[in-house]
C-alpha cells in the first residue's frame, strides 16, 4: 500500500505552518522529513497522521481517500503515529503501556524487539515516567513497531536514545522495510536516516526547498539545509 | 462473643459496605474519567425511587433493576452527549454545570413524588442470628454482596485493559487516539457506566434507608472525599478511601454522636484538599 | 470624567431603589431589601469568580459568621451601649480569616482550580455544623432570635435606606475598582496567572486580598441581614445559601457590578413568590442556571452590556522602578541539576554570564534549553547546585520573587493575556516593579508612560496600532512583539528570550533581531536568546553557548562553534 499526500496546507488555528507539501511513499519504501528546527516538520506528520486538520490537501492511501478521516481510525487501516512528545502513558508500567491498546496478548509481537532492546523487557513493571527521555523514545518505538503497521510515522525517534540503540532501531526499519512496511520519519539526526531513507524531503519555512532520492541528492546538500 | 462487640462490627461493615457500593460510580467517572459530576449522588437517589416506583406498580423489587438501568442509562447518556463533552476543557464549569443538574432533577423528582419520605418493603428485612445476635439479613446480604463486588472488581481491574484504557486517554488523549483507542466512545461508555452504577446502589440501599430527594447530597460529598482521600484512579484508593473516611466517621459517631463523625470527616477532607489533593493511593 | 462613567451602574441602582418605597409600599421595600442583601453576598462570589477566576462554593460561612457576630453585639449592645463600637470588628473578623485561608491555600499550589472550591465547601459545612451544635453561643438549631434593631433604624422602616445604600456603595465601589488598575491585575490572574507571576506579581496575595475584600463584603451583607430578620439561624451558614449566591451571581452576571444584585432580586424574590405557586419553579430555575453556564458565561447582564468602555487615562510619567539591587550584571549556574517526576533534565550544567550585551543558547531538541530559564525562574524544582544573581543565591524562590530581582523572561509559545487590550498588557508590564502601596487604584496609574514604551511602540507599528484590540486577537508575529516589549519594559536586568523569532517569516525575524538588539542596549541588560535559526544567531554576533544532554558542551563565538567537529557532531548525528 502506498501513501500519496498532495499540497498539504495546515497549521494551528489561523497561523499557517506547513505551506503546500506533497510527496508519497510506497510500500517498502522510508521517506525521511528533515529540516531546522522551527519549519514545520512536526507539523506535516500530524497533519499527515491526521492529528491536525488540514486546511488544504489530499492524503490518499491505499487507493483510498482518508483526507478528514479521525486520527483514531488510522490504527485499524494499518497506519502507526508516534507523536514528538509525551510519548508514553507516563503513569502505567512498561509492560501497560505495551498492551493496554492490543486486544490480544500475542507475546509474539515483542520478542524480537525485546531482544534487541533487554532493557525493556527487563523493566517491565516500573512506571514509565521514571525512565529517562531516551528510553521513553525506545519504549514508544518498540510500541509502534509492534502494532504491526504497514505504515509507520515516526516523530523524532531517535531524540535523546544512545548510540548502540540507535543502530539497532535503524537495523529493525531496515528489516521491516523488507517485509513492506514503509516509515516516513521526521529526523534531525542525518547519520540515522542515511541508513535506512530512500527518499529525503528538507523543508523550510514550511516550504519544501529540496525532495527526491537520498542517493541522488547526497549527504552534503541536505547537509547544508540544516547544520549549524 | 459479646454481643454488643459483634454488633458494632456489623454496623461498621455495613457502613463500609453502603459507602463502597454509593462511591463506585464516582471512582469510574472522577476517578478514571476526571469529570467531577455533582449530579453522582442524584442518580443514586434515583435509583432508589425506582425501587419506590415499581413498589407503587405492586411490582416485585427487582425490576426495579432494569428501571433503574434504563432511567440512569438514558439520561446518562445524554449528559455526557451535551453536557460534559462541550465542558471537556472547562473543568470549573462542568462542576457547576453538573451541580445545576443535580438541583433540576432534585426539584423533578420532589415535583412528582413530592418532598415526603418513601420506604421500601423488603422480605428480607427479618432477623436472622449471627454469631448469637440477631441483626437484618438485608444488611448482612448487603455486605456480603459489596465483598463479592469488590472481590470481582479485583480481579476483572487486573485483567481488563478498560480502566486502564480510560485511566490512560484521560492523561493522554492524544496518545490514546494515536493507538486506536476511540476516546469519545470510551469517555461516553465510561460515563454511563458509572451513574448507571450509581443508580443500582439506589436500588439496592432502598429497603434500608429512608427515601427522600434531598438524599443525594450525603452521598455525593462522602463520595468525592472518600476518592480525595484515597486517590484516584486506583483500586487501592477507594478501598483505602472507604477505610478512612468510613472508618473515622463511624468511629467517632460511636464517640461523640454522628454530627462529630460528620465534621471529622470534613476536617480531614479539607486537610488532604490541602495539602495532598492526589490522595494516599494515586498512581501519579 | 472618568468618574461618572464608571458610576453609572450605582446611579441607576439608586435611583431604583429610592423610588421603590414610593412606587410600592413599605412592606414590598422591606421584602425587597432581603435581597438586596442577599444579592451584596453574591456581589462579593461573583467578584472572585467573575473577575479573577477562582469560584467559593462556600461563601454563606463569611455570611453566617458575620450575621452571628453582629447580631451578638447588637443583642449585648441593648444592655451596655459600649459594644457597638465593637460591630465594625464583628463585621471585619471574617474578613481577617477568609484572607487566613486564602493565604494558606494558595501557598501551596497557584492552581485556584476547583479543589479551594471543595475546599470552601467543606469549611462552609463545618460552619454549619458547628452553628447547630454549638448551641450556647449560637443558639443551636432554633437559632440565634431576638436581635434588636441597628440603632437609629427601624426594621420595617428606615432600615431600608440603610440597606440600600450599602447596595449602591459596593456596586460604587466594585464598579470603581474594576476599572481601575488593579481591575486589570485581577483579570490578568484570571486569563494567565503564570505570566503575571513572571512580571513579578505575588498573585496568591493578590488572590488572598481580593478574597478578604469579598469575604468582607459578604460579612457586611450577613451584619445587615441579621438586623434585617431579627434572626440568624444556621441556614444562613450553610452550604443551601453558598449554592444559591452562585447560582444568583451566575444568572445576574458574575462579570457586572450590578449583575448579582439584578440575579437575587430577581431570581431569589420570585422565586420566594412564586416557589409554592408553581410545583416546577426551581426546576425552571436549575434549566436557567445550565442554560446559563452553557451558553450565557456573563449571565443577563452579560446580555444587557454593550461592551465595556476601554479603560484609558491622559498620560503621564511612570514613576521609576524599584529593586533591591542595581540592574543585575552577572548571572552564575554552578553544577545545577533539575528534573520533573523522576526524569533528570538538568544534569551538572555550569554558565556564567556577566556585563550586558546578547548571548544565544542552542543545542538540539531535549538539551534543556527552555528547562534552564525554567529553573532560573523558579519554574522547576532546584535539585543540586545553586544559582546565583549578582552574586544572591536565588535558588528555589518563587516565580514572581525571581522576576522583582530583575529577571524578566520571554516563554516559547507567546503568552499574552488575551482578553485584555494591547494597552492593558503593556501597562501591567509596566506597573510591575513601580507601582506601589495604592498606585493600583489610581486611575492615573493607567496613563503611565516610560521612554522605552515610546521606543517600543516606534519599533514596532503595528503595536501601537492595535492598541485598544484584544491581544488574543494578534497575529503569531505580532504577539511575539508584544511578549517581548511586556518582558522589557519592566527593565530587568537579566532578560531571557526563548525563541523569540519562532513563527516568524525572515523579514520579521530580521525586524525582530534588530529591534532585540537596540532595546536590550538601551536598557544595559544582559540577555539570553535560545534560537534555532543560525542566522539570527549570526546577526546578533556574542557568544554562543551549546547545551546537550542537560549539560554545556563549548562555548565561544560562532565562528568557533561552527568549526568545532563535538558540535557538529551532536546536530548531524553520529559519534562524538
Amino acid at each position: 500500500m502506498s501513501l500519496t499526500f498532495t499540497n498539504i496546507v495546515c497549521g494551528y488555528g489561523d497561523t499557517l505552518v506547513v505551506r503546500g507539501v506533497s510527496g508519497q511513499v510506497q510500500a517498502g519504501r522510508a521517506l525521511a522529513i528533515v529540516g531546522r528546527n522551527g519549519v514545520g516538520k512536526s507539523t506535516l506528520l500530524k497533519g499527515l497522521a491526521g492529528l491536525l486538520p488540514l486546511a488544504q490537501g489530499q492524503l490518499i492511501w491505499g487507493g483510498r481517500d482518508i483526507t478528514g478521516s479521525a486520527l483514531h481510525t488510522r490504527v485499524a487501516q494499518g497506519m502507526a503515529y508516534t507523536p514528538q512528545d509525551n510519548v508514553v502513558f507516563a503513569e502505567l508500567s512498561v509492560a501497560e503501556n505495551l498492551w493496554l491498546h492490543l486486544n490480544d496478548r500475542d507475546a509474539d509481537r515483542y520478542t524480537e524487539l525485546f531482544e534487541q532492546f533487554p532493557l525493556l523487557a527487563r523493566r517491565q513493571s516500573q512506571r514509565s515516567g521514571s525512565l529517562s527521555g531516551g528510553e521513553r523514545k525506545l519504549l514508544a518505538f518498540t510500541r509502534t513497531l509492534g502494532l504491526r503497521p504497514k505504515l509507520a510515522l515516526l516523530d523524532e525517534p531517535t531524540e535523546g536514545v544512545q548510540p548502540e540503540n540507535i543502530d539497532r532501531m535503524a537495523h529493525l526499519i531496515r528489516q521491516r522495510k523488507r517485509t513492506g512496511v514503509s516509515f516516513i520519519i521526521v529526523e534531525q539526526n542525518l547519520e540515522f536516516v542515511s541508513a535506512f531513507a530512500d527518499d529525503v524531503i528538507v523543508l523550510d519555512h514550511g516550504e519544501q526547498v529540496l525532495q527526491g532520492a537520498l542517493a541522488d541528492l547526497g549527504r552534503e546538500r541536505i547537509e547544508r539545509h540544516l547544520v549549524v | 462473643m459479646d454481643s454488643g462487640t459483634v454488633l458494632h462490627a456489623l454496623n461498621l461493615a455495613y457502613e463500609l459496605a453502603t459507602l463502597a457500593l454509593t462511591t463506585l460510580g464516582l471512582a469510574i467517572v472522577f476517578g478514571l474519567l476526571g469529570v467531577m459530576n455533582m449530579a453522582h449522588g442524584e442518580f443514586v437517589m434515583m435509583g432508589a425511587y425506582a425501587a419506590v416506583t415499581v413498589q407503587q406498580w405492586g411490582l416485585p423489587l427487582i425490576t426495579a433493576v432494569p428501571l433503574a438501568v434504563v432511567v440512569c442509562g438514558g439520561l446518562g447518556y445524554a449528559v455526557e452527549r451535551w453536557l460534559i463533552r462541550p465542558l471537556y476543557a472547562r473543568p470549573f464549569d462542568t462542576l457547576l454545570a453538573t451541580w445545576a443538574l443535580a438541583m433540576l432533577l432534585r426539584k423533578l423528582v420532589e415535583a412528582i413524588f413530592g418532598r415526603g419520605y418513601r420506604n421500601v418493603e423488603s422480605a428480607l428485612t427479618q432477623p436472622t442470628l449471627v454469631l448469637g445476635s440477631p441483626y437484618p439479613v438485608y444488611r448482612l446480604a448487603l455486605i456480603v454482596f459489596t465483598l463479592a463486588v469488590m472481590a470481582g472488581l479485583f480481579f476483572w481491574y487486573r485483567q481488563s485493559a478498560a480502566g486502564l484504557r480510560v485511566r490512560a486517554m484521560t492523561a493522554n488523549p492524544i496518545l490514546a487516539q494515536a493507538l486506536g483507542i476511540p476516546t469519545r466512545r470510551l469517555a461516553s461508555q465510561a460515563f454511563v457506566i458509572g451513574v448507571v452504577l450509581a443508580g443500582l446502589s439506589g436500588v439496592l440501599l432502598a429497603p434500608l434507608i429512608r427515601i427522600e430527594p434531598g438524599i443525594g447530597v450525603d452521598y455525593l460529598l462522602d463520595a468525592f472525599f472518600v476518592l480525595v482521600v484515597g486517590g484516584l484512579g486506583t483500586l487501592g484508593g477507594l478501598f483505602g478511601g472507604v477505610g478512612i473516611i468510613g472508618g473515622a466517621q463511624a468511629i467517632t459517631s460511636s464517640i461523640a454522636g454522628q454530627t462529630s463523625g460528620y465534621a471529622v470527616v470534613l476536617m480531614i477532607s479539607i486537610v488532604f484538599l490541602w495539602l495532598k489533593p492526589d490522595g494516599l493511593f494515586s498512581r501519579r | 470624567m472618568a468618574f461618572f462613567r464608571d458610576a453609572k451602574p450605582a446611579a441607576a441602582l439608586a435611583a431604583v431603589l429610592a423610588g421603590l418605597p414610593w412606587a410600592s409600599n413599605d412592606f414590598t421595600a422591606y421584602q425587597i431589601a432581603l435581597f438586596l442583601v442577599y444579592g451584596m453576598a453574591a456581589q462579593g462570589v461573583a467578584l472572585c469568580w467573575g473577575r479573577l477566576g477562582f469560584l467559593s462554593l462556600g461563601h454563606a460561612l463569611f455570611f453566617g459568621l458575620g450575621a452571628y457576630l453582629s447580631g451578638g453585639v447588637l443583642r449585648a449592645a441593648s444592655n451596655e451601649a459600649l459594644w457597638y463600637l465593637l460591630l465594625p470588628l464583628a463585621i471585619a473578623a471574617p474578613a481577617l480569616l477568609a484572607y487566613l485561608i486564602a493565604r494558606v491555600v494558595f501557598a501551596r499550589s497557584t492552581r485556584s482550580g476547583p479543589y479551594f472550591s471543595l475546599i470552601t465547601l467543606a469549611l462552609t459545612m463545618l460552619g454549619f455544623l458547628a452553628a447547630q451544635q454549638w448551641s450556647g453561643l449560637t443558639g443551636g438549631f432554633n437559632g440565634m432570635a431576638d436581635i434588636p434593631e441597628l440603632p437609629g433604624t427601624s426594621r420595617y422602616e428606615t432600615l431600608y435606606w440603610v440597606i440600600a445604600a450599602c447596595a449602591v456603595g459596593s456596586t460604587l465601589a466594585l464598579s470603581l475598582l474594576v476599572a481601575r488598575p488593579i481591575g486589570v491585575v485581577w483579570e490578568a490572574i484570571a486569563q494567565n496567572e503564570d505570566r503575571l507571576q513572571l512580571l513579578g506579581y505575588a498573585t496568591d496575595r493578590i488572590k488572598a486580598m481580593a478574597f478578604a475584600g469579598s469575604a468582607l463584603l459578604t460579612s457586611l451583607a450577613g451584619a445587615l441581614f441579621a438586623a434585617h430578620q431579627g434572626i440568624v439561624t444556621p441556614q444562613a451558614m450553610g452550604f443551601v445559601l453558598s449554592t444559591e449566591l452562585v447560582i444568583w451571581a451566575a444568572v445576574g452576571g458574575k462579570a457586572s457590578a450590578l449583575g448579582p444584585l439584578l440575579g437575587a432580586t430577581i431570581v431569589g424574590y420570585a422565586s420566594a413568590e412564586l416557589r409554592e405557586q408553581l410545583p416546577y419553579w426551581e426546576a425552571a430555575v436549575a434549566t436557567l442556571f445550565i442554560g446559563v453556564v452553557l451558553f450565557l458565561p456573563d449571565g443577563v447582564a452579560g446580555l444587557m452590556r454593550r461592551g465595556q468602555a476601554p479603560r484609558r487615562a491622559s498620560a503621564g510619567q511612570a514613576k521609576p522602578v524599584r529593586r533591591p539591587f542595581a540592574p543585575a550584571a552577572s548571572l552564575a549556574l554552578a553544577e545545577v541539576q533539575t528534573g520533573q517526576a523522576g526524569v533528570r533534565i538538568l544534569d551538572g550544567l555550569s554558565l556564567g554570564l556577566q556585563g550586558p550585551g546578547i548571548r544565544c543558547i542552542i543545542g538540539p531538541n531535549g538539551a534543556g534549553k527552555t528547562s534552564m530559564f525554567n529553573l532560573i525562574t523558579g519554574r522547576l524544582p532546584l535539585r543540586g547546585g545553586n544559582i546565583r544573581l549578582n552574586g544572591h543565591d536565588i535558588g528555589g524562590q518563587p516565580a514572581w520573587r525571581v522576576a522583582r530581582q530583575g529577571i524578566g523572561r520571554k516563554m516559547q509559545v507567546p503568552s499574552v493575556f488575551p482578553a485584555l487590550s494591547v494597552r492593558e498588557n503593556l501597562g501591567l508590564a509596566l506597573w510591575a516593579g513601580r507601582a506601589h502601596g495604592t498606585d493600583l487604584l489610581c486611575l492615573a496609574t493607567l496613563g503611565w508612560q516610560t521612554p522605552l514604551l515610546t521606543d517600543i511602540l516606534g519599533q514596532f507599528q503595528a503595536l501601537s496600532e492595535h492598541l485598544d484590540n484584544p491581544a488574543g486577537n494578534l497575529a503569531q508575529g505580532h504577539r511575539q512583539a508584544l511578549e517581548l516589549a511586556m518582558t522589557l519594559l519592566p527593565e530587568p536586568g537579566i532578560v531571557l528570550l526563548d525563541e523569540p523569532c519562532a513563527g516568524l517569516s525572515p523579514a520579521e525575524t530580521h525586524h525582530m533581531i534588530q529591534a532585540i538588539q537596540s532595546l536590550v542596549l538601551r536598557i544595559g541588560a544582559a540577555a539570553l536568546l535560545i534560537e534555532h535559526d543560525m542566522s539570527a544567531v549570526d546577526a546578533l554576533g556574542g557568544e554562543v553557548y551549546v547545551l546537550h544532554q542537560g549539560r554545556l558542551l563549548e562555548q565561544g563565538p560562532l565562528a568557533q562553534i561552527q568549526a568545532s567537529p563535538a558540535v557538529r557532531a551532536i546536530y548531524a548525528g553520529g559519534r562524538k
